[in-house]
């Protein structure tokens, strides 16, 4: 497994090599010009030209890549395009740091509330709690952030005045109940689901019945059998999870007014922000490679029957 | 099984406590502000709230949209400003005089006048303010369209010199400026941020960031600028006038829901869309009486032909196409009378505003038959080419208006007309490159003289002319305009210009802005709603 781990961590620099390679050729090659974004419309087009020159633009391609990539490997970035004087580390590392305090919140509810009633749904499986579980669940899943997230500012912000509707001040704050109730309920849905799906497909297993044969109280068999078996399914699902929570959530973030780094990486996009552009898809790949490897080790630690093979 | 419940509780439980956990952490009151460093006093401090948006640049040298300028012309100051009834009066200049042949600006500075960091302003950093602005390592985009008048300017532009000919430092306090013609509306342009005196020491120390912390002249000083957070301005107690009222003055970025924000008490002012003006409109309505309706600002948007390309090259297609447009029908109907027709080009109130022209006859009014004949009559005939227009924006956000136009010449004209959305990065782009057949674009003024609109946008030499229009007698007397100094025959010409223009139909006016509501707390005195920006934060206060 250690060989399998190191040629992993060795294929990294290639993936993300790879990826800058393949946004950085999108960014020079579409349209819209960054000098011109930053300058507004009123430019002359002797002006741009200065500012294509002062942002390096003119540069023939290779050497602009070269030039970014080597900085990059050192851990720099470079200036933003659009906030001139601020490097692109300074801009987004806060902005990730929300999104995952967002992201990690909405999970948590998620999990801790989608995983016991999936597991309760299947203990009760045919039975009306069960259909009324999933039934339930799926309302939730089937409600869009933008139309759920409205309906909650109306009530608890302009009718009760209980929560702010916008800003954040941090997960431990009155700010970050809304966004999170709204991004981690469709989540119980899902885990509710997973869970169940998962959980009868172990429960009609022979080890099963093997182990109640011993004698093995019921709550043995679920969570020293059944739920570990279970768990496999699950860790796929958490780990991608994990991993987009760099990217931000866009529609919430835009909702409640939180500087996430979804809706920053949307603007920037907009704007023709190459720098924060590529810092942002860079971590984003990053943050998939390492999560997919995590779960793959995780794999075998839930079952020993799985083993990676070089 | 009893363990099992037990963890299962547990774990039920947790979740739902994270959920409420906070509300069990603090209940501060209603008055929510994500600002932690402001609300420390916000009992005694008085506090201005309001969402906003990223500014592009806080250079004013920079500065070209309303985003940047709302914040700047606080942060900074020029010569000379203008006032909410559209006067120019003295700022960091006390008087100024012009010499008889109108060429020749001697300003007087205040003796009182200090930037923020209590370092006194000098009639050499107006000097080198200008001469920033316009050498070519500042890139300003809009230097040589403000300051493009004073002389020398184009060697400074070209980097041959860095001193400006026709800037001349008489003494500390008193500097003169001279320019290549008798502008009138000089005074108008020395009021646009591109104008305004930085601090040299503070640039020369750190040319790529200074602005993060500048050292202005203006009522506020930037207390701190998160970006996508939080913009907060703070009061310069050293301003040279009556010093603002307001400590500090918040500007959310963040986004969210403008109106809920207003009405949980988490800014002070919002403007109001067209889906709840309804509800706003209803007397019965808590905020019905926090309304105030606020005067149209000096705009316009258009549709832009490029009128070197088919088919809009043709006369009589412009002008078909905008004698197909019932514009008081759509904007009472379509637009529900938020906007007011445009018939000609300068805005309503705006100086040179001609009311005949414009209310009566412009020559291009509504008539179907007309337009039918004209397009018949056209080379172009029964075979005009496909139409494109392009707008700038996301999916989704065409506007009801240009929906309803293009479905006319559909179906009135028979057209083959299409609309195609870029978004705004690419748009510029082939904007600049006039490679746009037909385009939606919008104008709003910069200083309240018709040359901003006219001149800049429709002399044919002038770098903001998109359309490609070229008229010579258009040009002729824009530019006898330019030069005149009688305000009455100043006016004249504009209007014979501006008609001429409309006559040849380079664009397609449609609106300008009309009377919008804006939502601002009754404990809120002072906020001044102008057409223009200018400084006014200054003058707003808290009643208690």
């Amino acid at each position: 497994m250690f060989a399998y781990t190191i040629k992993r961590i060795l294929w990294f620099p290639v993936v993300l090599a790879i990826i800058s390679f393949v946004t950085f050729t999108m960014g020079f090659y579409g349209p819209g010009d960054p000098a011109m974004v930053r300058l507004g419309s009123k430019a002359t087009p002797e002006a741009v030209e200065r500012m294509r020159e002062k942002m390096g633009l003119n540069e023939p391609f290779m050497y602009q890549y070269m030039t970014y990539a080597s900085s990059a490997l050192k851990g720099n970035f470079g200036e933003s395009h659009s906030f001139s004087g601020r490097s692109v580390s300074e801009l987004i590392v806060k902005k990730i740091g929300i999104s995952l305090q967002l992201g990690l919140g909405a999970m948590f509810i998620s999990l801790s509330i989608g995983i016991p009633l999936g597991i309760f749904a299947a203990i009760k499986q045919g039975t009306a709690m069960d259909t009324f579980l999933v039934g339930f669940s799926l309302f939730f899943y089937a409600t869009p952030v933008f139309i759920s997230a409205p309906v909650l500012i109306l009530l608890f912000g302009v009718k009760f005045h209980l929560l702010p509707t916008s800003g954040w001040d941090g997960i431990v704050s009155l700010s970050a109940i809304m966004p999170i109730v709204i991004l981690g309920f469709p989540g119980i849905a899902v885990m509710t689901r997973l869970t169940r799906a998962s959980f009868l497909e172990v429960i009609n297993q022979d080890f099963v019945r093997t182990a109640y044969a011993k004698g093995l109280s019921e709550y043995q068999v679920n969570f020293r059998h059944v739920l570990k078996n279970a768990l496999i399914p699950l860790i796929t699902i958490i780990g991608l999870s994990l991993a987009t929570l760099v990217e931000g959530a866009f529609i919430a973030e835009t909702i409640f007014g939180i500087p996430g780094i979804g809706r920053f990486a949307v603007e920037s996009i907009l704007s023709r922000d190459y720098p924060v552009i590529m810092a942002v898809t860079i971590i984003t790949a990053f943050a998939f490679s390492l999560t997919n490897l995590i779960v793959d080790l995780l794999y075998c630690y839930v079952d020993p029957r799985i083993r990676l093979i070089k | 099984m009893k363990h099992f419940r037990y963890i299962f509780v547990a774990l039920f439980g947790l979740g739902l406590l994270f959920v409420n956990f906070a509300c069990v952490e603090s209940d501060q009151g209603k008055n929510f502000d994500s600002s932690s460093d402001i609300v420390v006093d916000d009992q005694k401090s008085s506090v201005f709230r309001r969402i906003w948006s990223d500014v592009p640049t806080l250079d004013p040298h920079h500065v070209t949209d309303t985003i940047s300028a709302t914040i700047v012309v606080e942060i900074f100051s020029g010569l000379v400003t203008i006032t909410p009834d559209l006067t120019v009066v003295p700022d960091l200049a006390e008087s100024w005089v012009i010499s008889s042949d109108g060429t020749i600006y001697t300003f007087y500075l205040r003796d009182n006048v200090l930037f923020q960091n209590g370092k006194k302003v000098t009639a050499y950093d107006v000097e080198y303010s200008l001469e920033r602005a316009l050498s070519p390592s500042t890139m300003s985009p809009t230097a040589e369209n403000f300051l493009g008048d004073i002389v020398g300017f184009d060697a400074v532009m070209s980097g041959k010199s860095n001193k400006l000919a026709g800037v001349h430092v008489l003494d500390d306090r008193t500097i003169s400026i001279t320019i290549d013609q008798p502008k009138a509306y000089f005074l108008h342009k020395l009021t646009y941020p591109v104008s305004f005196v930085v601090d040299r020491e503070d640039i020369e120390r750190n040319d790529d960031s200074w602005f993060l912390n500048p050292n202005g002249t203006g009522p506020f000083i930037l207390h701190e600028y998160i970006v996508g957070e939080k913009l907060v301005l703070r009061r310069n107690s050293k301003y040279y006038l009556e010093p603002a009222m307001l400590d500090y003055v918040i500007f959310k970025l963040s986004g969210g829901s403008a109106l809920a924000m207003y009405e949980n008490n988490e800014i002070d002012i919002t403007g109001v869309e067209v889906a709840d003006i309804d509800r706003i409109s209803n007397v019965n309505d808590p905020l019905n009486s926090e309304v105030v309706v606020g005067i149209p600002g000096f705009d316009l948007s258009y549709i832009g032909f490029n009128v070197t390309m088919a088919p809009f090259d043709e006369l009589d297609i412009r002008r078909a196409l905008a004698m197909s447009i019932n514009k008081p029908l759509i904007a009472s109907q379509v637009l529900l009378d938020l906007v007011i027709p445009a018939n000609g080009i300068l805005p309503p109130n705006f100086p040179g505003y001609n009311f005949y022209y414009n209310e009566i006859n412009s020559g291009n009014e509504y008539n179907l038959e007309l337009a039918r004949e004209l397009i018949g009559n056209s080379k172009y005939g029964s075979n005009v080419p496909r139409i494109i227009i392009t707008v700038p924006g996301m999916g989704g956000s065409v506007g009801l208006d240009l929906q309803v136009i293009t479905q006319v010449w559909k179906d009135e004209l028979s057209l083959n007309v299409e609309i195609e959305q870029v978004e705004w990065a690419t748009f510029l782009d082939d904007f600049n490159a006039r490679s746009f057949q037909a385009f939606v674009g919008g104008w709003q003024a910069d200083y309240p003289d018709p040359e901003n609109f006219l001149d800049v946008n429709f002399h044919s030499k002038s770098q903001l002319n998109h359309t490609g229009y070229f008229n010579h007698n258009v040009d002729s007397l824009l530019e006898d305009a330019r030069i005149e100094q009688l305000w009455e025959t100043r006016k004249l010409l504009y209007n014979k210009a501006e008609k001429l223009i409309v006559q040849d139909v380079p664009i397609i006016p449609l609106w300008h802005s009309g009377e919008n509501m804006v939502l601002i707390k009754p404990h809120i005195k002072g906020y001044r709603l102008t057409p223009l920006i200018l400084p006014k934060l200054r003058f707003v206060y808290i009643e208690n």
